[in-house]
């Protein structure tokens, strides 16, 4: 290992900084030297990655297949959270427009996030598809292109959709589940006004992207003790409940074929 | 695929978004990790909102079956703890109403009847009795030991001082004021003023240890909030009786200001309350009997009596608190010993009471500076002296002071009263 491991971060939202300032905190109590670097977007954090200029990339599902892309296959991943297997894409629907499946949505208009957004936009595009709706000939789409460079994280563009879905300006959008879910516990869905209509197969949202393969056995170490934080240690619960967790997870990688297929399909590196 | 459920709720037509998680989140707090919930339900977005539910709170989605043309869902509560409390919270004791009274006294019941001999700081603001979850931060209350802040009566105190409150505005009989001769009423102004200066040290004293003993020892904080109440009472009637006549407020002396700047610098909560409600308050107790028995309107009577029952109040909550302290603690007699001693060493400059106060308790007695009833006044003014040492003697000795040291203390206490 490294003298200092450097793990890379999208600071999306000022928090980042103190989720990270208690992360590293939590490393060197442990005996590990950590420091994290803050990148505005992840397209800046993956060159830093290949570059060499950090060691980890705690990297959105698309950027990993950036990574992916970019290494012929050959990069590494150490650890993801209980949240990020199991992710879907919801479409929610007008309670008023008699949309029942996806195949009502012809001709409707349809609210997508963030163009990067992967639960937002880019995965429920191709399942649509997938499903006999071609976004492009088929809808009317509304984009809330929002934060672009930052995958989604700031959610901003799932609040558009759903605001836009409440108010009829959209018949019908796309969001995923984490804000979903969120948004009823938090009580801001007027149950009355928007329903959701369909869910996507689960997909594999966010983890920790080393640069090759042989680079998993390198931080074994660093993976062993963020596998141990523990959501029963109120030190390590206020960490946790920041970066939205309730347990480190060894990584599970068939979650993201679809999103290879996707980018794919619409060609979105090209 | 077979369920095995432990509990299972109709949720008829509910949607997630209007009350449905408070009913399953209050549905798995009832259940045990690795035990599955059904929830039967006609409401078509739930096999949408539930799963995503589920993930986000680390439970174990198990699917959606049909069941008798409706829909059962499952979920299996995750192991995370939801609040991070090791213990049972309390049930089922009701507390004893008597005559549709609910006393403070009878408020002991589960763990609120817990009293430990050291709070715990991170249990901070928490009523004693409540679950605190693990992870709290620390507060820096440094009154934490059950000797130095618990009362066993500070609760039938603390009923009493509720039931006493009176209002300075309108239970005084301010209309019955009338022109007093001007000396008489300028005494009385020169008495207000400095009992009013008094009462800011039997306000701040106890409110800055308010904020410094442990909410564990609740019974003692409330009873000095209602001192803190008291005193402010007793600020406002003294303050308005001096400007309510056409008089006005008078002189505040250095040697005042010093003894009871001494009473606020004290920094150890016995020694404190000692200082000021055994020794200062209870002095005060002979000097308000004076001044009533010698107030030649019914405004002061009635502002010194009323007064007095408080203060009397004040002094015996902190009798009682010394001597339940003094008795578990052999080292505490000595240790307030010392208080008196150093604050007397501090104050040694201080020869006197303010001489305009002294000359005032004169002139009130005597009704007035007539060289006929000056001797009279006099003689009640050292008769007043004798009574405070006295009455402060039997104090000491009555939290088991020996007689003799009782006497030097009392000795020792400041010419100030206060
Ligand atoms: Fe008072
Ligand atoms: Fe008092």
């Amino acid at each position: 290992m490294p003298d200092v491991i450097k793990v890379g971060v999208v600071a999306y939202d000022p928090k980042v900084v103190t989720i990270w300032e208690g992360i590293k905190d939590y490393f060197t109590a442990n005996r590990i030297a950590m420091d994290f670097v803050l990148f505005s977007n992840y397209d800046a954090q993956v060159d830093a990655l290949l570059d060499g200029w950090i060691d980890i990339a705690w990297n959105t599902n698309l950027a990993y297949v950036k990574v992916h892309r970019r290494t012929d296959g050959r990069c590494g991943v150490l650890a993801m959270r209980d949240t990020d297997v199991g992710f879907t894409s919801k479409i929610i629907a007008g309670a008023e427009t008699g949309i029942e499946s996806i195949r009502d949505l012809k001709g409707k208009r349809f609210a997508l996030g963030s163009r990067d957004s992967g639960q937002a936009a880019i995965l429920p595009a191709y399942f649509l598809k997938q499903n006999g709706i071609d976004p492009a000939k088929d809808l009317t789409t509304i984009r809330f292109d929002l934060d672009v460079g930052k995958h989604g994280d700031t959610g901003t563009s799932e609040v558009e959709v759903l605001n836009a879905v409440t108010t009829g300006e959209a018949h019908a959008g796309a969001i995923g589940d984490q804000y979903w879910a969120r948004a009823l516990a938090e009580n801001v869905v007027h149950s009355s006004k928007v329903r959701p209509i369909w869910t996507s197969p689960g997909y594999c949202h966010c983890n920790f992207t080393v640069r090759a393969k042989e680079d998993e056995q390198r931080f074994t170490r660093w993976t062993d003790v963020l596998l141990a934080m523990d959501y029963n240690k109120p030190a390590d619960r206020k960490i946790m409940d920041m970066e939205g967790l309730k347990r480190w997870i060894r990584p599970q990688m068939d979650g993201y074929r679809a999103l290879f297929e996707a980018v794919d399909d619409l060609q979105f590196f090209n | 695929m077979t369920f095995n459920s432990s509990t299972s709720i109709d949720a008829q037509n509910l949607s997630a978004a209007d009350g449905l998680l408070v009913l399953i989140t209050r549905a798995l707090d009832k259940l045990k990790p690795g035990e599955v919930l059904e929830i039967v339900s006609d409401n078509p977005s739930l096999e949408h909102d539930l799963p995503a539910w589920s993930r986000l709170m680390a439970h174990r989605w198990l699917g959606t079956i049909p069941k008798d043309g409706r829909r059962s869902h499952r979920i299996e509560k995750g192991s995370v703890l939801r609040v991070l409390i090791d213990r049972e919270l309390d049930w089922g004791q009701r507390a004893g109403i008597k005559d549709g009274r609910f006393d403070t006294r009878d408020w002991l019941l589960g763990h609120a009847a817990q009293i430990r001999e050291r709070a715990e700081p991170s249990d901070g603001f928490a009523p004693r009795g409540a679950a605190v979850e693990r992870g709290s931060p620390d507060f820096s209350f440094d009154v934490l030991d059950r000797n130095q802040a618990w009362s066993e009566s500070a609760a039938e105190f603390y009923e009493q001082a509720t039931a006493g409150h009176w209002d300075g505005s309108r239970d005084i009989p301010w209309s019955a004021l009338r022109p007093l001769d001007e000396e008489l009423e300028r005494a009385i102004c020169q008495l207000m003023t400095f009992l009013a200066e008094n009462e800011y040290s039997a306000l701040y004293v106890p409110a800055k240890w308010i904020a410094r003993i442990h909410p564990h020892f609740a019974e003692t904080v409330l009873f000095l909030s209602t001192q803190v109440r008291d005193e402010a009472r007793h600020i406002e009637v003294f303050v308005k009786r001096a400007l309510a006549n056409g008089g006005g407020l008078q002189f505040s002396s250095a040697s005042t200001q010093a003894s009871l700047k001494s009473l606020l610098d004290q920094e150890d909560f016995i020694q404190a309350s000692f200082l000021l409600s055994v020794l200062g308050e209870g002095t005060f107790l002979d000097l308000l009997r004076y001044i009533e028995a010698h107030a030649p309107e019914p405004v002061t009577r009635e502002i010194a009596r009323r007064t007095r029952i408080d203060e009397t109040r004040h002094v015996h909550f902190a009798l009682d608190h010394i001597r339940h302290a003094l008795r578990s603690d052999g080292t505490l007699k000595a240790k307030l010993h010392q208080a008196i001693t150093d604050r007397a060493s501090l104050l040694s400059g201080v020869k006197g009471l303010n001489p305009l106060v002294e000359e005032s308790l004169v002139i009130l007695a005597a009704g007035g500076l007539s060289s006929g009833r000056l001797p009279s006044g006099m003689k009640a003014r050292r008769q007043l002296y004798e009574t405070m040492h006295e009455n402060r003697i039997r104090r000491l000795i009555s939290i088991g002071f020996p007689d003799r040291e009782a006497e030097d203390l009392s000795e020792l206490h400041t010419p100030n009263f206060m």
